[in-house]
């Protein structure tokens, strides 16, 4: 087999075409796979409601804004399982506060993403005007939301990746790898994160395999 | 494509009607009626009553009746107007005082005048009695009202209640029917004589001997046909004969009916024979005094009572007579009683009308008693002391409530179907059928051509009451009564001659004319009179609901009759008329429809489009559409799609699907959860479901406007693919995308309701709200960790996590009996917990707490729990192609297929779903859906008039797709190409209210009944899942002995009897000897213990107890 070579066929923040060569299919539908299930995003994931006297339940409320994709700084965060602070309300490094706090005082009002204040600047809503809930005159929404790192693969709203296709290329062996973003991280950290994950997966394999191959 | 075109704008008239009318418009139309007119009626036919008391007797004579706004007297007699929300939250009746005028008449004297509360009448939601029919949209929402609620239910304590619709054979009409058992034919002409309230039925028959007789209610034996004749007045034989026919043929086959009547020559002896029937051995003055009184009140009734209506029920008589013999001589062929025109429908305000005319009745012969116990004491307290109000307002709620009619009718009221919005509308357009559902009528069950537009041909009910349940179709509207005197002026007018005096030629050549089953004359040209007629109609001079149906005799000696109907309840349907094969309905007309310039009224009044009954339409020859519309052509269907029902009318594409989809469709539309009404925060149904993120269809039909599905969704677009994956969507399974459910897709609310009121009993004591304690006494209770979430007044807090078991209102009763505690006074009086408790498999938060007042004054609680239902695998889905399937597998996204665009799909559905069931439509949809959400507009798939699947794959090739529907698909799993392209598109799926979550279950061991030590049986009481005969066969032939044994002994109701082997009985066991023994064989019995079945033992003990002696023979186990 060829040594694997990459193009990169068109590049944007919210995706990404590449065209890979001289490498496995099972591999390349594992980088694509993990794009969406493996590689950590950054969501809501903890809500305390204070007040809530909008239509939406709690729990509506608390699924819409788990949907909101924040944007996610891999170098400075950790998931909270891997995280050594070991305090299950987390730490600096394992979680972020955002606060709502929404009323309508005059007139009816959309609260929105970007009403969510974040205590860290980085970590933020990507989109600032994604509808929350609609609020009545005189009804008001406070409440504390906690974002942490996590994977696709436990829900959908860490799924860094909204498109993660691949196909074949012109060629034997060609495949076209292309990743559209939610925004979170561009498309491309998402496929070099994917990368790296696949690698310390096959690591741990590779360990695993020495070690009993050794007894 | 100028069908499409041109459907798509006469849709505007049809949607002009619906909207203006609304969906419930019969029932409101009907009750109306009933309060404006009825009501009155049948108090006027009653009148008065007189009070007989020994010195002088008086009169109480009734007047006009008037109904109040509905409101509520509060337990300490204070009165408020309510709204129908209040009726819902307090568990109230939804009713208006009925109030009469009474004057006290005596010796001829009126000496005072007063008005009378006399009861309540429940009031029909939407009425002219109801507050919101005089609301604006805005007002309605201001009052807590759903906007589009069609209204036409009652709300009785506080639950919602329809009369639906009851279908029945045309009343006062003539049908002829012949009946063969074997060889043996028997001809038969039926009337259904009725007035307000009172039917009677009258037979008459022609046997093979050629008699003819006649069969009155109130008389227990068949009257020969010349004898009633002679007793309502006819003198001469030739007379009789003449109002028969003066035809020769007819005239022949009377003779076996003269000389069978001879023994009762004279008017006299005629009403001696029938007085010797009706009062048999009594004074033959009184005997003729009931034959006469028979004659006037229970002989075709619908002719009148008075005695001056005698010739015209002879007339009546002599056609049915006529219309007999024609059918024996083979001039004319049976009545189909299949016929849509042979049928009316009753709605609430017929129903009412029964019910009242019986309850007031039962007031006025109260009250009388009442007021002849008074004796001298009178006046108008005395008359409003003895009136029970109770009467009748007891009656009619008790009636409506619980759907008994009395005589035998139940069912007539059922619960208003809340599931969806669309389920709500289609059972206000829910018609029944009497007949009955354990016989076959397989007539009555087929779709009849006069179906038509009327009732909807796919929403049916599957299984006893199929065909005998069905559904007004969207074009169908019922007629309304309209008075007969002026039609009948106009009859006269147009040259009609009076039964009165007929010129022989007119009998013997004429057409009969019949309005509303009157025999009223005959006219010269029948056929010149119809169109007079309709004529008159289309100028606005004769009211639209009026229908004329002439029918030319097929034989030329045969008798040509004119039909007019005025009667409500006839299902009518609107038309576009069209003169030499011009349809005078312009596109112009249409588009000022559209425009809201001119209303459906104003070109039914200027004689554009005709409201027709099913008799009328057979005079009429239908074109389906302009360009077929020729000379022939009468009228031209408005609008072909209506002829569907309001859940078939939601189907896209229904026209490409075989036939029974659309029914299954039909039935599952109402199960799927939605957003039922926008007033469910105050809703407080016992069971509710609530979809989180409903949407409009991407494909949608006319309806979906119409209806406001748009406002009122019941499901969710999904991205279907039809493949086979690993299995897992065998047998209907669906495949579901792990991630399109954590994003929301299909998630519902389950609502339940738990309510508690405070009762008052003898004694003075109450229930009281509390949080039970351990301390004080009190039976039942539950243990402190089930109360631990009520708060100080007794009921729990809002947003509470609760699970089974859990106390939700805290409650405390009295002790059943008061001499319960009185022998055991050592702990003092106790009090029992009647706390309302979650049921044992839910679970939830709870959603809201009502606290409120009922009509007795207890403080009342309602606590609504809510429970979020996220699919999983096992939840029931469909689309709306009667496919329905539960969820097989639920798959992470990255083993889901994908499309090269990065699509996955939210559902995988087996391409086995397809080829036997034929739903071509779900194909079209999806092509269509797909297409629609390309080019960001929605689809529509209008039966007969949707866009074409040649369109929407046009569109999907500009898009760079490929016009059939398939896409390349990759293996999620893989990376590979799938070797075949897979067909995908988007199509609506609906979820079902069928949730294992309600369902699943299991048992290790638990409660068993009591009588025979049996697991108990169902979920609720956490029962044991049957072991039965099939099963039982199965370990049979296995020879599994072991498990056999094991599970119908072991582990069911084992038990161990001693038996005495001597004489075979069950031994019992004696105390002071401390041994079991038997009373036969004393000393001498060898008792023996063996393992039976416990309800073996039962089945041996009653056995003795029916004086057999059942022995079991012994012997040792090898
Ligand atoms: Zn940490």
């Amino acid at each position: 087999m060829t040594a694997p070579k990459v193009k990169v066929l068109q590049e944007s923040d919210d995706e990404i075409s590449l065209q890979l060569e001289g490498v496995d299919r099972s591999y390349a539908n594992a980088v694509r796979r993990f794009c969406i299930s493996e590689v950590p995003s950054m969501a809501i994931d903890d809500i305390v409601i204070l007040e809530n006297s909008s239509v939406l339940y709690d729990e509506i409320l608390a699924h819409r804004l788990g949907m909101v994709p924040l944007r996610t700084d891999l170098e400075r965060y950790v998931l909270p399982e891997r995280c050594d602070c070991g305090n299950p309300l987390g730490c600096q490094k394992c979680r972020v506060l955002l606060v709502l706090d929404a009323t309508a005082k005059e007139r009816p009002r959309t609260v929105v993403s970007g009403d969510l204040v974040s205590e860290d600047r980085e970590v933020c809503p990507v989109n600032p005007n994604i509808p929350i809930v609609k609020l009545a005159v005189g009804q008001s929404v406070k409440l504390e939301a906690y974002a942490r790192l996590g994977r696709g693969k436990e829900h959908a709203k860490w799924q860094p990746a909204t498109a993660s296709i691949l196909t074949e290329g012109k060629g034997e062996g060609v495949f076209v790898l292309k990743v559209e973003t939610s925004g979170t991280m561009p498309a491309k950290e998402i496929v070099a994160r994917s990368i790296e994950k696949l690698e310390e997966k096959l690591k741990e394999l590779q360990k695993e395999v020495e070690e009993k191959a050794a007894q | 494509m100028a069908t499409t075109t041109r459907q798509l704008d006469s849709w505007a008239v049809l949607r002009d009607i619906l909207q203006r009318e609304g969906v419930a418009r019969q029932h409101l139309n009907s009750y109306n009626e009933f309060i404006a007119k009825g009501l009155q009626s049948i108090i006027d036919e009653i009148g008065e009553t007189e009070i007989e008391t020994v010195s002088t007797p008086y009169k109480v004579k009734f007047g006009r009746v008037e109904l109040g706004r509905p409101r509520i007297v509060e337990i300490d007699g204070s009165v408020s107007n309510i709204f129908p929300m209040e009726a819902r939250l307090r568990n109230l009746s939804y009713s208006s005082p009925i109030y009469l005028d009474m004057t006290i008449e005596e010796e001829g004297m009126s000496r005072e005048a007063t008005r009378q509360h006399i009861g309540d009448l429940p009031v029909m939601v939407k009425s002219d009695l109801c507050q919101l029919s005089k609301m604006s949209k805005e007002q309605l929402v201001m009052s807590g009202e759903d906007p589009n609620d069609a209204g036409g239910y009652f709300i009785i304590n506080g639950s919602e209640r329809v009369i639906v619709g009851l279908e029945d054979l045309s009343p006062n009409k003539i049908l002829v029917d012949l009946e063969k058992v074997g060889a043996v034919a028997t001809y038969k002409a039926r009337v259904y004589s009725s007035v307000v309230g009172y039917r009677s039925k009258m037979e008459v028959t022609l046997k093979q001997d050629g008699s003819i007789n006649v069969k009155v209610p109130s008389c227990p034996i068949d009257i020969p046909f010349v004898i009633i004749m002679r007793a309502l007045g006819f003198k001469s034989d030739k007379e009789i004969a003449n109002a028969v026919s003066p035809k020769p043929e007819i005239q022949d086959l009377l003779e076996v009916s003269f000389d069978k009547a001879n023994e009762a020559p004279t008017e006299k002896d005629a009403l001696v024979y029938i007085g010797n029937r009706v009062a048999h051995g009594m004074l033959e003055e009184y005997r003729i005094k009931r034959a006469l009184s028979m004659l006037d009140w229970g002989f075709l009734p619908h002719l009148g009572k008075a005695d001056d209506r005698r010739y015209d029920k002879a007339m009546f008589l002599g056609e049915a007579v006529c219309k007999l013999l024609e059918l024996r001589l083979g001039w004319i062929e049976a009545d189909d009683k299949d016929h849509y025109g042979n049928k009316v429908i009753k709605f609430a305000g017929q129903m009412l009308a029964d019910l009242f005319r019986t309850s007031f009745r039962n007031l006025v012969r109260d009250m009388k008693y009442q007021l002849e116990r008074a004796g001298q004491k009178r006046g108008g307290n005395v008359v409003g002391a003895a009136i029970r109000t109770g009467i009748i307002t007891d009656k009619l709620n008790n009636a409506i409530a619980t759907g008994n009619w009395g005589r035998g009718k139940v069912g007539v009221t059922q619960l208003l179907d809340r599931t969806n919005y669309l389920s709500t509308l289609s059972h206000l357009r829910r018609i029944q059928s009497p007949l009955s559902r354990s016989q076959p009528n397989f007539e009555a069950r087929d779709l009849h051509a006069t179906h038509f537009g009327r009732v909807c041909p796919s929403e049916t009910p599957e299984g006893v009451n199929c065909g005998l349940v069905k559904n007004l179709a969207l074009s169908a509207t019922i007629s309304v009564s309209v008075p007969p005197a002026e039609v009948e002026e106009r009859l006269w007018e147009l040259g009609a001659k009076s039964i009165r005096d007929i010129p022989e030629k007119l009998a013997l050549e004429g057409c009969k004319i019949f309005m509303d089953g009157r025999f009223i004359g005959y006219v010269d040209d029948g056929e010149r009179l119809a169109k007079a007629f309709r004529k008159l109609r289309r100028e606005g001079q004769i009211h639209p609901s009026a229908s004329v149906m002439f029918y030319e005799a097929t034989n030329k000696k045969g008798y040509s009759r004119l039909y007019i109907s005025l009667s409500a309840g006839r299902v009518i349907r609107p038309l576009i008329v069209v003169e030499g094969g011009k349809p005078l309905l312009t596109q112009e007309m249409v588009s000022k429809i559209a425009a809201n310039e001119l209303t459906w009224r104003d070109i039914v009044e200027r004689g554009i489009i005709e409201m027709l009954d099913a008799n009328e339409e057979e005079n009429c020859l239908v074109a389906m559409s302009p360009e077929e519309a020729g000379a022939k052509h009468t009228h031209l269907e408005l609008y072909p799609g209506a002829m569907f029902g309001i859940a078939a009318s939601i189907i896209p594409y229904p026209e490409h699907n075989q036939s029974p989809r659309n029914t299954y469709e039909s039935a599952m539309a109402k199960q799927s959860l939605g957003f039922s009404t926008p007033t469910f925060p105050l809703s407080t149904f016992v069971r509710q479901h609530l979809l989180v993120n409903p949407q409009s269809p991407m494909v949608r039909t006319k309806s979906t406007e119409l209806l406001n599905i748009d406002e009122r969704p019941f499901g969710t677009n999904a991205v279907v693919a039809v493949l086979s994956f690993e299995g897992y969507n065998i047998e209907d399974a669906i495949v579901m995308n792990k991630s399109s459910i954590e994003r929301g897709f299909a998630r519902s609310f389950f609502y339940r309701l738990y309510e508690a009121e405070s009762k008052q009993y003898l004694g003075g004591m109450r229930d009281t709200f509390e949080v039970p304690s351990a301390e004080s006494n009190i039976r039942g209770y539950r243990g402190e960790k089930f109360y631990r979430l009520l708060e100080a007044d007794g009921v729990i807090m809002h947003e509470a996590t609760v699970s089974g078991g859990d106390a939700v209102i805290g409650r405390t009763s009295p002790p059943r009996f008061m001499e319960e505690y009185k022998e055991f006074e050592i702990k003092g009086p106790y009090r029992r917990d009647t706390s309302v408790a979650v049921r044992p498999t839910e679970t939830g938060v709870v959603d809201s707490v009502f606290m409120t007042e009922n009509v007795e004054g207890g403080k009342m609680y309602k606590v609504r729990v809510r429970d979020m239902r996220t699919p999983e695998i096992g939840d029931k889905f469909a689309s709306r192609h009667g496919q329905k399937g539960v969820v097989g597998l639920v798959v992470p996204q990255e083993d889901m297929p994908y499309t090269a665009d990065g699509v996955v799909p939210d559902v995988i559905i087996n391409p086995h779903a397809f080829p036997s069931r034929m739903t071509v439509g779900q194909f079209i949809e999806s092509i269509s859906g797909k297409a629609a959400s390309l080019r960001g507009r929605t689809a529509d798939g209008t039966a007969f008039a949707g866009e074409t699947p040649d369109e929407m794959g046009r569109i999907l090739q500009e898009k760079g797709f490929e016009p059939t529907g398939r896409e390349v698909l990759y293996d999620g799993k893989t990376g590979r190409k799938f070797a075949v392209d897979v067909f995908i598109g988007v199509v609506y799926y609906q979820k079902l209210h069928h949730m294992v979550a309600d369902k699943i279950h299991a048992r290790a061991r638990g409660q068993v009944q009591m009588l025979t030590k049996q697991p108990t049986e169902g979920r609720a009481r956490g029962g044991g899942l049957r072991f039965g005969e099939m099963e039982r066969d199965c370990l049979i032939a296995y020879g599994a002995s072991m498990v056999l044994k094991d599970r119908l002994l072991d582990e069911a109701d084992k038990t161990e009897i001693n038996v005495c082997e001597k004489c075979g009985l069950i031994a019992y066991y004696d105390a002071k000897q401390r041994k079991y023994a038997c009373k036969i064989d004393g000393d001498q019995a060898k008792i023996s213990t063996v393992v039976v079945a416990y309800a073996f033992k039962l089945l041996l003990q009653e056995m003795m107890s029916l004086n057999i002696a059942p022995r079991l023979r012994l012997k040792d186990a090898v």
